[in-house]
């Protein structure tokens, strides 16, 4: 079994009075996609600042490819690409330029910039000014960048946060080829149905503290509530709401009811989303 | 640290400030300006008074007069005086009573009125009273009943006056350094407010790094500068080894103020509003230079006062090392309180 690629032991920070991030454990193994999902304010962003060597804990530790952030930084920001949610490229310089330098930060001599710039879906755009892309192209590049190093853990923040249906698809698909390159995944998200499509694993995270970590589907298993949900015509022909729920003792004796009694017009069965679940944890939306 | 990265950082942050246009454009305007306004400035100094003189009687002795340097005109009437000496044509006017020689006569004072702009030295106020108290005394044998009181301020330049675009050279250079200020300053801010600083700190690249990088680049730009500007005007002619060891210190030291502005500013707005501040008050040692006696003892808590003063010293008068070096100290103490200062509260900004 491989290692670990992130190991995270009772994490901790603080601002002031304020708990940020309090007593946080987790892994996450090499080649995993993990999800972080937990609405503002929740603590995400401090523990990913504490993974990538920008804070040091105040407490615990954090431990990346077998090595403590805090004690080998630098080595450790050398194996790892950071995605940032907030757009902060070079705006004055080309795609090209953004790469480049960031390749010579990472010393790396043998750099193909138009590949990757073409991998992106920015092939032909090479020379222009980053000020003159859309967000879509700037969130590309974003991710482009974070894949200079080849690194073997990726952060990524928010990375199809307000992009169009392709330029989401476009990362989504990137996500996952590095996935098969062997990179592990820490994707920071409020995008339920991305965070369910592409994690292997969810964490849930709200007041600082991991309220469940799992795959999706043990996930729902375990705190969500599958049922069937019927449109039914009534006596004066309109279309009525009825619900099912499904894995009780009762349930094949209400959908026979339900088909005899009822004038049925359509029949779905509902699994709980993410976000249903996440808001019977925590009593909060992700999107607070 | 890594040579290798502050290579990358500070050939990107060059190329950055070549591409704002703005910092490329006053870069290049200002050498440019400052070395065209030094060649067509005049290389030698005018020592000649103009005096305008309203006199409907003129004593013997003023139309004899043969000072010199001095001219005196005579001028029609009281108005014109007052107007010719407003517009500038005279250093100063003067107006004798029409009763003047039979006063002289009856051993009475006359009354005798100078005019003078309000920004006349007080020198040539000095030197045209006296004038008059000889003239005076000439004509009579006795003195006037003038009341006067003199004092020299600054340096006396009797005998060693040079030319007002060689007192500039220390201005200039100096205009040339600060402006890095801001150049540095803005790069920096726009580093921080547009995350990429976030960015290139998730990689191998940390602060030291940083530091180095935006250190060396606005030391770099403005010794370049000022070395370039100083060497087209003639001013390594004379102790360049001492002028080249100011301008570095120069450079070190607006760097060091461009790191103080950058912590304090968020964006390009308060660069300029705290740049500007900053610069008006590192140029007033180099005008109180071209002007000598506006500024007095305080202009030695400003830290340029000491590179302005070496400069002037060393290129306009040949000022060695035993003449320079505690100024040179001075400078070197403002430099590490001023550049540690800046990367402190910087340090913060970045983390």
């Amino acid at each position: 079994m491989a290692p670990d690629a992130i190991v995270a032991e009772e994490l901790t920070y603080w601002y002031g009075e304020l708990i940020a991030v309090d007593h946080i454990d987790f892994t996450v193994a090499q080649g995993e996609i993990l999800g972080f999902l937990g609405p503002n304010g929740a603590g995400k962003t401090t523990t990913v600042k504490m993974l990538t060597g920008q804070l040091k804990p105040k407490a615990g530790r954090a431990v990346l490819l077998g090595m403590d952030v805090a004690h080998n930084v630098e080595k450790v920001q050398g194996e790892i690409g950071v995605c940032f949610e907030e757009t902060n490229l070079y705006e004055q310089m080309s795609a090209l330029e953004n790469l480049q330098l960031f390749a010579r930060l990472f010393g790396i001599r043998s750099f193909d910039a138009y590949a990757l710039l073409k991998r992106v879906g920015l092939a032909g755009r090479e020379k222009d000014r980053v000020e003159n892309y859309s967000k879509g192209m700037k969130q590309r590049l974003m991710v482009a960048r974070s894949l200079v190093s080849r690194p073997q853990i990726l952060f990524l923040d928010e990375p199809t946060a307000g992009l169009d249906p392709t330029s989401s698809e476009a990362i989504r698909n990137i996500i996952l080829e590095e996935r098969e390159r062997g990179a592990t995944i820490f994707l920071t998200t409020h995008d339920m149905l991305e965070a369910d499509k592409l994690s292997d694993r969810v964490a849930f995270m709200n007041d600082g503290k991991i309220v469940a970590l799992d795959t999706p589907h043990n996930l729902k298993q375990k705190y969500g509530k599958r049922a069937l949900k019927a449109e039914v015509s009534n006596e004066s022909g309109e279309l009525e709401m009825r619900e099912i729920a499904l894995d009780t003792t009762q349930t094949p004796e209400a959908i026979h009811e339900l088909f005899a009694r009822e004038k049925v017009v359509t029949i779905h069965s509902e699994e709980a989303s993410l976000e249903d679940i996440f808001i019977k944890l925590t009593g909060r939306r992700l999107t607070e | 640290m890594s040579f290798r990265i502050i290579k990358a950082l500070v050939a990107k942050d060059l190329s950055l400030f070549f591409r704002n246009r703005f910092y490329a454009l006053i870069t290049v305007l200002g050498i440019v300006t400052y070395i065209a306004i030094y060649l067509v400035m005049p290389s030698s100094v005018d020592e000649r008074l103009e005096i305008g003189l309203y006199a409907p009687v003129v004593p013997p002795v003023f139309e004899q007069i043969s000072e010199e340097g001095v001219e005196i005109e005579p001028v029609e009437s009281k108005e014109a005086l007052v107007e010719a000496v407003i517009e500038g044509q005279y250093a100063a006017g003067v107006e004798l009573p029409a009763d003047i020689m039979e006063k002289f006569a009856s051993g009475q004072k006359p009354q005798v009125t100078l005019y003078f702009t309000a920004d006349a030295p007080e020198e040539v106020k000095d030197a045209v009273e006296f004038l008059i108290r000889e003239l005076a005394y000439l004509q009579t044998g006795q003195m006037l009943a003038i009341d006067v009181s003199a004092e020299i301020l600054g340096r006396d330049m009797l005998g060693e006056q040079i030319p007002t675009r060689d007192r500039m050279r220390p201005l200039f250079a100096l205009a040339l350094i600060m402006f890095e200020t801001m150049g540095l300053a803005s790069l920096i801010s726009q580093e921080i407010e547009q995350g990429t600083a976030q960015a290139l700190l998730v990689t191998p690249t940390n602060v030291k790094d940083l530091f180095a990088a935006k250190g060396l680049m606005g030391v770099g730009l403005a010794f370049a500068q000022a070395v370039f500007f100083m060497a087209i005007v003639g001013g390594m002619s004379s102790q360049p080894l001492i002028i080249l060891t100011t301008l570095l210190l120069g450079a070190i030291l607006v760097t060091g103020a461009g790191f103080l502005i950058a912590s304090l500013s968020k964006d390009m707005m308060s660069v300029m509003a705290w740049g500007a501040v900053v610069i008006i008050v590192f140029a007033i040692p180099a005008f109180g230079i071209m002007v000598p006696g506006t500024i007095s003892g305080w202009v030695k808590a400003i830290p340029s006062y000491y590179l302005a003063d070496i400069v002037h010293q060393a290129a306009n008068f040949g000022a060695g090392w035993g003449d320079v070096w505690p100024n040179l100290l001075i400078l070197m103490g403002f430099n590490v309180a001023i550049v540690g200062g800046g990367i402190m509260a910087l340090r913060r900004k970045f983390q």
